[in-house]
């Protein structure tokens, strides 16, 4: 569902002076090759000078400078220093040498209801989370009605925040998070808060804030909405910042670089050895060298719906067999059968094979939707009671629509099928 | 108020998480008054628990004392129960406030919070009990006949002696649990020993010449003298008393929030 559909992003020239600028930032971990915990063990490893650290940059040698009113997206692989990177601007940790400079309130959307206390009430909590946030009671105060309308919790407000729902957690969370316009908001993935009316109100919320110049950093996975929302993107990996610029680009290199991992990862697994789990067959025929290609016979692993995808396979037939039939299923990664063609099925006739030999099958419109998926391929006789070669589930390829021509979310195929439209009156 | 952070020209740590924590002033009322409600709310005696607390307490003791050792002790009960009022304000808060940073530290690791403001918290909440439990106190002086002195208006500048002192310890040793796991229980024995080398169930005259320097070394004995002459003798507390009581508390609060606000940086990097 995409709810968060904000004005064109724009890119906002520099003027003047940044609201969040990093300089030279750098964050270093410092982990103990062991961990010791004890007082004792320190002070004997300590004398005997046998304290050695691991050392961990987090981050590396950030520059950012984020503009005033900014939609600014964060990507990069798990563990590549987004989540070290907004601890650092909202304050959390200090970076081990260079800058940060801040100008104005920061919200934190990270960790809705961090600080709630389960034995008090939603009252209670509102204050109490407020104040945390850095609010003072006469802040609250002048919000308060306002932030329990907005959670649609008036009637339970003055329950203890145990017998909450988690739904009912985080929606009072983010209702005192947002409270009052912050300068900067941070959103660490697109916040899955309550249910659709919520989720609704909230964006609109978050919407509204950024009309009137509130900076928002957007950490997600979700690279379309990266792309859809942010004007400007960053992409980290090892705590360095690999590429910036407007997020459309960002995104696009980004993508390439993960394909191009993903083509080497899938191109290895289809080349294993393998294993009788996966193989069987009394192999008077054997199958070998199966190979994908697109429509301008590249090998590929990565398609799109809609594209034309060739599998080619030889054989080698170790006797004279007469009338055998080829066949190929590609099953979904999740066990779904999605085809099994083969030759006698198409009425495709061999009429007898003995040496080597190649096959292909052509998908002229692929129709799977996003996924991974897996190629099977047979050869057996042709009544289907003696199997000679059968690959089960080796040759992966994955669908990805990402700016495709095809963009149905929906189901396992498309169907290409046709709308019309006439009206009867 | 403007919001405005530059790593590159804060403050001292030491002066700045003082301002910090003016600015989070709401943050602290409210983190006091919730832990004092949390704790009333569950007991059915509630407040009143507060106030039975130390009166069964020292009616134990002081039976069990009186009885078996013999203290020569005028009002011994009295004399007891205003030296364990301010070894319990003592004691309590520097655990307790230890326990509370590891426990913050789950808030910390997510969100910006002056750090000092849960060891301050639980030395408001201290303050707070202590205050309370002085009500008990005062129905046994009535009770006992006990006079109520002058002296009792400098009552508030010996708690705060107290106050500041217990509250730079209570920094100390939660920098040091932060680091050290172990420290927690490691404290517990080290009060324990404290305990008894402080005059508080017995009188400084029952101990042997060459022990009493160990007992006058200890910063409790005088803080418990301080209390006990305010309150028990009815008198003002001798000049050097007071002078070492204030000199304890200055240097322990400055040193504790000196450790502490030195260190603070590396709190988030800790678990």
């Amino acid at each position: 569902m995409n709810l968060l559909t904000v004005s064109e992003p724009k890119l906002i020239e520099p003027n003047g002076s940044p609201i969040i600028e990093l300089s030279n930032v750098s964050v270093r971990y410092r982990v103990p090759q062991e961990r010791i915990p004890s007082l004792k063990e320190y002070a004997i490893r300590w004398l005997k000078g046998q304290i050695n650290y691991q050392e961990f940059w987090a981050l590396h040698d950030i520059d950012l400078e984020i503009q005033g009113g900014e939609v600014f997206g964060i990507i990069g692989p798990n563990g590549a220093g987004k989540s070290t990177l907004l601890k650092v601007v909202s304050r959390v940790l200090r970076p081990t040498t260079g800058n940060l400079r801040v100008r104005g309130r920061i919200s934190p959307l990270l960790e809705l209801g961090a600080g709630f206390d389960p034995e008090l009430t939603g009252r209670e909590n509102v204050y109490l989370n407020g104040a945390i946030l850095g609010y003072s009671k006469a802040e609250i105060d002048e919000c308060f009605d306002q932030i329990v309308e907005f959670a649609g919790l008036p009637e339970f407000i003055d329950a203890p925040v145990r017998t909450y729902s988690s739904g009912m957690y985080a929606r009072l969370g983010f209702s005192v998070a947002t409270m009052k316009r912050p300068e900067i908001l941070i959103v660490d993935e697109i916040l899955g808060v309550g249910d659709a009316e919520f989720q609704t109100k909230s964006y609109e919320r978050i919407q509204r804030f950024q009309g009137e110049g509130t900076t928002i950093l957007l950490v997600s996975h979700s690279l379309d909405r990266v792309k859809e929302l942010c004007a400007r993107a960053i992409w980290l990996d090892h705590g360095k910042i690999i590429a910036r610029g407007p997020a459309d680009q960002v995104v696009d290199q980004y993508l390439g670089q993960v394909t191009g991992v993903e083509r080497k990862r899938l191109r290895e697994a289809s080349q294993q050895p393998l294993s009788p789990a996966s193989q069987w067959g009394d192999q008077k025929i054997t199958l070998s060298n199966i190979c994908l290609y697109d429509g301008n016979g590249q090998e590929q692993t990565i398609f799109q719906t809609g594209d034309t995808l060739i599998l080619q396979m030889d054989y080698l037939a170790h006797q004279e067999i007469s009338s055998p039939v080829f066949g190929v299923a590609i099953h979904r990664q999740d066990g779904a059968h999605v085809t099994g063609p083969n030759t006698a099925l198409a009425h495709f006739e061999i009429p007898s094979v003995a040496g080597k030999g190649r096959i292909t099958f052509k998908i002229p419109f692929l129709p799977v939707l996003e996924g991974l998926y897996q190629f099977s391929v047979a050869a057996t006789n042709h009544e289907d009671t003696e199997m000679f070669d059968y690959h089960d589930r080796v040759y992966p390829f994955r669908v990805i629509n990402r700016g495709g021509k095809i963009q149905e979310p929906y189901g396992m195929v498309t169907v290409a099928g046709e709308w019309s439209h006439q009206k009867l009156d | 108020m403007t919001y405005e952070y530059n790593s590159a020209s804060l403050k001292p740590p030491f002066i700045r998480e003082f301002l910090e924590l003016w600015q989070y002033r709401d943050l602290l009322r409210l983190l006091v008054s919730n832990s004092i409600k949390t704790r009333y709310k569950r007991s059915t005696l509630g407040i009143l628990w507060t106030l039975l607390n130390p009166l069964l307490n020292t009616l134990v003791l002081s039976i069990a004392f009186q009885a078996i050792m013999r203290f020569d002790v005028e009002n011994y009960t009295i004399y007891l129960l205003v030296g364990l009022l301010v070894w319990t304000f003592f004691s309590q808060t520097t655990s307790h406030s230890m326990n509370t940073l590891i426990w913050g530290s789950n808030l910390l690791k997510r969100i910006y919070v002056p750090r000092t403001i849960f060891a301050v918290s639980v030395v408001g909440n201290g303050l707070i009990n202590y205050l309370l439990s002085l009500i008990p106190l005062a129905i046994i002086m009535l009770f006992m006949r006990q006079p109520f002195t002058p002296a009792l208006l400098f009552l508030p500048l010996a708690i705060l002696l107290l106050a500041m002192f217990t509250l730079g310890i209570a920094l100390f040793m939660s920098t040091l649990a932060v680091f050290f796991v172990d420290i927690v229980d490691i404290y517990g024995v080290l009060l324990s020993a404290l305990f008894y080398l402080t005059p508080i169930i017995y009188p400084v005259s029952v101990i042997p010449d060459r022990f009493l320097p160990l007992i006058n070394l200890n910063p409790m004995t005088t803080m418990v003298s301080l209390f006990r002459s305010l309150i028990y003798y009815g008198e003002l507390p001798a000049l050097s008393v007071t002078l070492t009581a204030a000199a304890l508390a200055v240097v322990s609060l400055t040193v504790g929030w000196w450790v502490f606000t030195k260190r603070v940086d590396e709190f988030a990097y800790r678990i």
